[in-house]
Order: structure tokens, then C-alpha cells, then sequence
């Protein structure tokens, strides 16, 4: 196949698992209201169509331009919708046999290969000087694993966990209002039929996740948003330090505090802190999930803000 | 006065305490986040200076302002190193008190417990052997999945267990290893030097102070001494692929030691530095250096390479299709001559931009030729860039090509040297690149610390500490096995682990304790 063909291959491939992540989406949000087996099995085919056609388009991309597929923005943001994806099959599904989730990962895929094709496309090209190193295998792989980590744990696991806990919350609070149960010398009405309905349940008993209410309980989001920032964290060190190794060879400084350097240092010294709050009494649940929100949020700068338009040794769209 | 002093004590106790406290290093940590946010958003000196003048020239109160207050170098601010001291001072009054526990820890044997039952997991065997084989076969099981164990010290049958202080271990590691950066950074930092070499093809540039292109940025506590080491650039060499895109850019260069002998051969690239010496040399950029011989009278007054220069493009016009400008002083004439040049190393683009008003990339010489404008008068600008052309008289202008010869009074191209005259040619056009030169001691140092965080902080996250404790009591012909233990962290992924280990601990027993331990696989 000629590099023009692989091209070609590469966008369409680009294209059928944008679909697929459309519909996957779709289906399990569709799970997620009416939980019927057969639909969580059509949304989990989706979700592997389009991961194996999102891997393609990324092999695709190395075949066209004779190199590693991760050159410039439009390749890390597909590679980073892959990890995404996969990290949630395989971690969130495969490991914690969570199955409400996927709608919210795969949206977040689906925003960032929209923003890709919209704003980042470029033509499949040769490697600028500049970014030939054997580094940029290292580096930028780290780097977009450590991303697509923390986008799932910072960010969607922790918004997540944040709705959820509000609403057991208030449940709380509603359920202490209504007065004391039974069993304690409360009164109840015999001839109500009794109360089964997800939203009745006890908030303090562990809820099973996929008996309770729309999403996971509030403590199992949590130590799932803990446990992939945990697996996120010294996967980021390792990209910062091997980028720092990386500058050391290319600009004759391991640091500069170009923009960067000095937002993935940011996002490290956020998520630090976040997995300090997290032992700190006083600042375990909200406090701490604030913070790992506010670190997804400089994530998001140091993706895409630092890139496009802050100048810098990085801003490199296109090439 | 006694009053005083006790206060005085307490108040310091109080700030030792809060220094010490995970909030304030909390606090600390994100508030280092927000100064390298503010950072990132105004223009900072080190990194882009001339941005930093726009935007003083742009917003002249503002400016000021941000001035006064350091944001134009956050990382260099005081503000910056107060917080930076301060959480490192606090991170040291965490660690200290921490490290002696952990020392103390691992010397220690682990603790025997009194009541084994009340323990989070607590299972019950009843095994067929006496109670001290039950208890060397735990041992043996124990400490084949690297527990430490510790038997009873008052004749009971019973042992006390620990794992996991890796994860302590790990944690100080970490923490301790970012003292070891900074270390590394400032004694890197501040006895180096970083600096730019322009040397052109043919032509040696040695290491000393006056020999730097522009500004040396010097380490606090730089010993001012340069090393004397040569680079000489055999050539230059710049590719592009065919849409323009740069493919390679490469000095071949010898390094020589301070007497001028070879030591030896390198190719710098972008991301390929060379080092001699204790320096590095890194590939930074390039440019044109045309030949210039000036003849008076036939005789030859200057004949070197001129380093030229480019403005920087307009938006939308690629940096390699602007002219090149370069500036020859001869300060030898009456009156002092100066001569200011335009270089278009491809006439071709020079060409197709008159005709269709394109601009193209100039990627190679062809054809070259400079437009050129001679000046009389005073040079009192040393500059070797510039001219300062006020207060100069004008004198002829022309063009000049490769290898040719022109006359500098009228401009026009002439066959050779007559008597009373003043002439140039153009005979050579040559390439020259700029080097950056640094020296930094501190970088092997700065890389181990930073292996150790790493180092450290896979087991400071992943493993757990875990507490066991066995009793065997004698029960009839047999033995009740009890075991109880729990977990400081991973609390839900121990309880299966505690399970399994009760299993083997029990089917280790229930044979002789010669035969139970050839059960387990080695």
C-alpha cells in the first residue's frame, strides 16, 4: 500500500470508530436507563468496534508517514481517545465489572476526535528535526497514558463520584428528615405497599452497583477514581521526568520552565496533593475530589491550551 | 520577662507545629501550582525577553506593575523561593521524625499482640499436630511470603508477623530524593554556564569569555574560568524535504583541546549534542556568512566571512523567504567606510517574488547576489550587526553577485584592480551555525535523584502494610491454629491474601514439619 493509501485508511478507519463510539455512547446511556443485558452487550460491541477501528486509524497514521503515530496533535488526540476507551473496557468493566460508565468515557473520546478532526487535522508528515528522537517514544507515550488516566479518574469518575455523593446526601438528609425508622420507634404505615425502589435504599449499606441507583455508589466511585489517579500518577512523573531527559538532549536544559513544562508540572503538583488530601483527615471525599477535578482541569490546559495558544518550545499544531 | 520568653517559646512551637502539618504543606503545594500558573500567563524574561518588552512597551502602567511585583520572572521571584523554601523546610520537618520511626520500625522485631481475636480478620483451624510444629510450619509459610516473624518471647506458643514497610520505605524515598533535586539543580545551576557560539564553515571558535555570541548566563557561583576547548565547523549541512518541511540540520565539527590538537569528530544535531570536557554543545541554528574582500589599491583589507542576520517574517510569509542582512565596517579607511548588505542566497526567489509577489523559502544557494549601500563618515556604532547610517554620507549602492568584483565608489561591476581604487567581491558564500554551550555538573545528579522518585513511589502507592499474628494452643491430640491480622491500606484485597494464608499455614502443619515444607514449590 502506498503512504496516500494508508492516509486514507487511516481517516476512514478515524471515522467508523467515531461512529461507533456515537452509538456506543448512546447504548449505554440507554443501559444505564432501562438495564436490559442484551443492550449493555450491543453498547460493549460498539465500544471494541471502534476501539479496533480507533486502533487502526492510529496504525494507520504510522504506516502513511513512516514513523511513530504520535507527531503532532491530531495523532495524540486519537491515541489518547484509544487509551481512554480501552483504559475504561479494561479497568473500569474488565476489572471493577462497573458497566454504567461507559457512556461517560465514551463521550469524553468522542469530544476529543471531534475537536481532532475539527480543529487539529493535519496530512500524515515526516517528524521536524526537532522531534526526531528516540524520546518521543518514551515521552509522548507516557505522557498520552498518563492523560488518558487521569482524564478517566480526575475527570469523569470524579464528576461522577461528585453527583453522586450529593445526591446520597441529600437522601440523607431527606430520609433523617422523615423520621426514624421502624425499627428505632418510628411509625409505619401497614398499609403502604413496601418501598423497593432504588431510590429507597439505605445510603449508609453498601449498594451493589448494579442494583442501586443510576450510577455506582458514591464510596466505589471514589476508590475507583483514587485507584486509576494512583495508577495515572508515576506513569506522569515518568513522562516528565523523560521529557525533561528529553529537553536536556534537544535545548541543552533539562528544565526551562517553558509553558509546558510548567503546566505538566502544574497537573503533577495537583494530583500530588490530591493523593495527600486523600490521607489527610478533613480533606478526604469532596475536598480531595475537588482537587483532582481542578487537576483534570489543568490537564485540559496542558493538552490543549498550551499547545494552540500559549507560545512556547511545544506549540507545535501541525508540525 | 519570663512571661515573654514562654510565649516567645510557644508561638515558635506553634509555627514549628503548623509547618509541620499535612495542611500546610497541602497549602503549600497548590500554592506553588498557582504562582507557576501565573507564570505561564505573563511573558517571562528568561524565556522570551523580547516579548517581555512588547508587552511592557503594550501596557506601560501594568508592566510596571508586574515588574515591581516579579512576574516577568516568577521562577526567579523571591515569592517563588519563599514557597518553594517553605515547603521544603516543611517537607523536612515531616521527614525527619518519620525516617527515625521507620529506622526504628525495621530494627524492631514486630510486637506480639494480646488478644489475637479482635482483629479485623481472625479465623480458627483445628490442626492434627502439636502446637510447636504448627507453629514452625506458619513461621516457614510466613516467612516464604517475606513476612517478618518474630517468635514469642515469654515461651508461648505464638508469633507476630509484618509486612509492607517497603511502602514507608518507598514514601521517604520519594520525599527525600526532591531534597536530592534541588541539591543537584543548584549546585548544577549555579556553578554552569549556558552560552551561544557562532562559528562559521571553516573557521575554529575557542571557549572563552569574550568569544560568546551575545549574553553568557552564569551560574551564581560560576568560577569564571572557560576551558579554552575549540570547536572548529568543517561544515554545515541543512536538508528539507520537498514541501519545505526541515528534514536535518548538521555541524560537522573537531573538537580541539586548549593546544589546538584534535580530540575528536562529531555531528551535531538537534537532539544529538556533542560534549567535550565537560561541555555540551547542542545544534541551535544557522545561517548565511558571505565572503567579502575589499581591495584598496589591489591590496586585500578585508577578506572575512560576515555573519548576516534575518528579520523575523510577517505572519504568513515563511522565515526562510526573507533577505539576509549582514553590515562590513572598515575603520582602517579616511574617511571610515561602512557598507550594509542584503543577501538573497537564491536569486530565483528573488526573482518569481518581483514577478508574482510570492514569497518562496530560500532552502539552498543559487545564484546568490547582495544588494549593497556604502556609507562615509565617522562609525562610531561598534556594533558589529549594525549601522547606524545618521550623520553618514551616502555613497554608491549596487548589487553584487557571486564572483564578482565591483567598484565601491560607483557601484558598478569592474574586471580587476586598477591604481586609487577601491573595490569588493563576492568570491564565496558559506554557511555558519550557532551552538549553544552549557555546562551544567549538576545533571547526573538531578537524574538519580529523579530515578529515585520514581523508585520510591511505586511501592509508596502500591504496596500495603500488613500485620499478622499465629497462636497454637493445644487442643486434645491436636492443635487449634489461631490467626488474626489486618491491613493499613488495601484493606478489601487483604482479606482474600489473609485467607489463602491461613490455608497454607494449616496445610503446612497438618503433615510433619520436615515433609510440609518440601510441599510448597520452591
Amino acid at each position: 500500500m502506498t503512504d496516500l493509501q494508508w492516509g486514507r485508511l487511516s481517516n476512514d478507519a478515524f471515522n467508523v470508530a467515531l461512529f461507533a463510539y456515537v452509538a456506543g455512547m448512546v447504548s449505554y446511556f440507554a443501559y444505564m436507563a432501562f438495564r436490559r443485558d442484551a443492550i449493555w452487550k450491543v453498547a460493549r460491541a460498539l465500544a471494541f468496534v471502534g476501539l479496533g477501528a480507533n486502533l487502526l486509524a492510529v496504525i494507520g497514521r504510522a504506516f502513511a508517514a513512516h514513523r511513530v503515530p504520535w507527531g503532532n496533535m491530531y495523532e495524540y488526540s486519537i491515541l489518547l481517545a484509544l487509551l481512554i476507551v480501552a483504559g475504561y473496557l479494561f479497568i473500569v468493566e474488565g476489572h471493577y465489572r462497573v458497566r454504567t460508565l461507559g457512556g461517560f468515557a465514551l463521550m469524553f473520546a468522542v469530544f476529543t476526535m471531534a475537536i481532532a478532526v475539527s480543529f487539529l487535522y493535519v496530512d500524515p508528515l515526516p517528524l521536524v528535526p526537532a522531534l526526531n528522537s528516540y524520546w518521543i517514544k518514551i515521552h509522548v507515550v507516557a505522557a498520552i497514558a498518563g492523560s488518558s488516566l487521569f482524564a478517566l479518574g480526575g475527570g469523569v469518575l470524579t464528576i461522577l463520584f461528585l453527583i453522586q455523593d450529593r445526591r446520597e446526601r441529600r437522601q440523607l438528609s431527606s430520609s433523617v428528615a422523615s423520621g426514624l425508622p421502624p425499627i428505632m420507634g418510628g411509625s409505619i404505615d401497614m398499609d403502604a405497599p413496601p418501598d423497593y425502589s432504588p431510590d429507597a435504599d439505605e445510603p449508609a449499606a453498601p449498594i451493589r452497583d448494579e442494583r442501586g441507583g443510576l450510577l455506582p455508589p458514591a464510596a466505589t466511585l471514589d476508590r475507583m477514581a483514587y485507584r486509576v489517579i494512583a495508577f495515572a500518577f508515576p506513569i506522569w512523573t515518568f513522562a516528565v521526568i523523560a521529557g525533561a531527559i528529553w529537553a536536556q538532549k534537544a535545548w541543552g536544559r533539562y528544565w526551562g520552565w517553558d509553558p509546558k513544562e510548567t503546566w505538566s508540572f502544574i497537573t503533577w503538583t495537583i494530583y500530588a496533593g490530591y493523593l495527600h488530601a486523600r490521607s489527610t483527615s478533613g480533606w478526604k471525599g469532596r475536598p480531595a475530589a475537588v482537587i483532582a477535578l481542578v487537576g483534570f482541569v489543568s490537564l485540559l490546559i496542558t493538552y490543549y491550551a498550551v499547545n494552540l495558544w500559549i507560545v512556547g518550545l511545544h506549540s507545535y499544531k501541525g508540525f | 520577662m519570663s512571661q515573654t520568653r514562654v510565649t516567645l517559646r510557644q508561638s515558635l512551637a506553634l509555627v514549628w507545629r503548623t509547618l509541620r502539618s499535612m495542611r500546610t504543606a497541602l497549602i503549600l503545594l497548590l500554592l506553588l501550582a498557582s504562582a507557576s500558573v501565573v507564570g505561564s500567563l505573563v511573558p517571562q524574561w528568561p524565556n522570551s525577553p523580547e516579548r517581555v518588552l512588547r508587552y511592557q512597551l503594550d501596557h506601560p502602567l501594568v508592566g510596571a506593575l508586574y515588574d515591581r511585583l516579579g512576574l516577568f520572572d516568577v521562577f526567579g521571584s523571591w515569592w517563588f523561593v519563599l514557597i518553594t523554601v517553605l515547603l521544603f523546610v516543611s517537607l523536612v520537618a515531616c521527614l525527619v521524625p518519620r525516617t527515625r520511626a521507620a529506622f526504628r520500625a525495621l530494627r524492631q522485631r514486630p510486637v506480639q499482640a494480646r488478644e489475637i481475636d479482635a482483629f479485623r480478620l481472625y479465623e480458627e483451624r483445628v490442626v492434627p499436630a502439636d502446637p510447636s510444629s504448627v507453629i514452625d510450619g506458619s513461621r516457614h509459610v510466613l516467612r516464604k511470603r517475606l513476612f517478618r516473624v518474630a517468635r514469642d518471647g515469654e515461651g508461648r506458643t505464638a508469633l507476630a508477623a509484618e509486612k509492607g514497610m517497603l511502602r514507608e520505605v518507598g514514601s521517604l524515598l520519594f520525599h527525600w530524593a526532591f531534597l536530592l533535586i534541588v541539591i543537584g539543580v543548584i549546585y548544577g545551576k549555579g556553578t554552569g554556564f549556558t552560552g551561544k557560539a557562532v562559528v562559521v564553515e571553516g573557521k575554529t571558535w575557542v571557549d572563552a569569555q569574550a568569544n560568546y555570541d551575545g549574553e553568557i548566563r552564569t551560574g551564581r557561583f560560576f568560577d569564571g574560568n572557560f576551558s579554552g576547548v575549540g570547536i572548529h565547523l568543517r561544515g554545515f549541512e541543512d536538508t528539507y524535504r520537498r514541501t519545505g518541511q526541515p528534514m536535518d540540520f548538521v555541524s560537522h565539527v573537531d573538537l580541539l583541546d586548549p593546544q589546538g590538537s584534535l580530540v575528536k569528530q562529531a555531528d551535531i544535531r538537534v537532539n544529538h549534542p556533542a560534549s567535550i570536557d565537560g561541555l555540551d554543545i547542542y545544534q541551535y541554528g544557522f545561517g548565511w556568512a558571505p565572503v567579502v574582500e575589499v581591495r584598496q589599491d589591489g591590496e586585500l583589507i578585508a577578506s572575512e566571512p560576515i555573519t548576516f542576520v534575518q528579520d523575523t517574517a510577517p505572519p504568513g510569509v515563511p522565515q526562510l523567504a526573507m533577505p539576509w542582512h549582514g553590515v562590513l565596517k572598515l575603520t582602517s579607511l579616511d574617511p571610515q567606510v561602512g557598507i550594509t548588505f542584503e543577501l538573497w542566497p537564491d536569486s530565483r526567489a528573488f526573482l518569481q517574488l518581483q514577478q508574482t509577489g510570492q514569497p518562496i523559502p530560500m532552502v539552498q544557494a543559487f545564484q546568490p547576489f547582495m544588494r549593497f549601500s556604502v556609507y562615509r563618515g565617522d562609525l562610531a556604532d561598534p556594533s558589529p550587526l549594525s549601522l547606524e547610517t545618521a550623520g553618514l554620507r551616502r555613497g554608491a549602492r549596487g548589487i553584487v553577485g557571486g564572483g564578482q568584483t565591483v567598484d565601491l565608489k560607483t557601484g558598478r561591476p569592474v574586471a580587476g584592480d586598477s591604481a586609487g581604487s577601491l573595490t569588493m567581491s563576492f568570491p564565496e558564500l558559506r554557511q555558519y551555525s550557532v551552538l549553544q554551550v552549557s555546562r551544567d555538573r549538576g545533571v547526573p545528579l538531578v537524574l538519580l535523584a529523579a530515578i529515585l522518585v520514581l523508585l520510591g513511589l511505586l511501592p509508596a502507592l502500591y504496596t500495603s502494610r500488613r500485620k499478622v499474628w499465629v497462636r497454637a494452643e493445644a487442643d486434645g491430640s491436636g492443635t487449634v491454629l489461631k490467626v488474626g491480622g489486618f491491613a493499613l491500606q488495601r484493606k478489601s484485597q487483604f482479606d482474600g491474601e489473609f485467607a489463602k494464608l491461613v490455608d497454607a499455614m494449616a496445610r503446612a502443619t497438618e503433615k510433619p514439619a520436615g515433609e510440609g515444607r518440601s510441599e510448597d514449590p520452591p
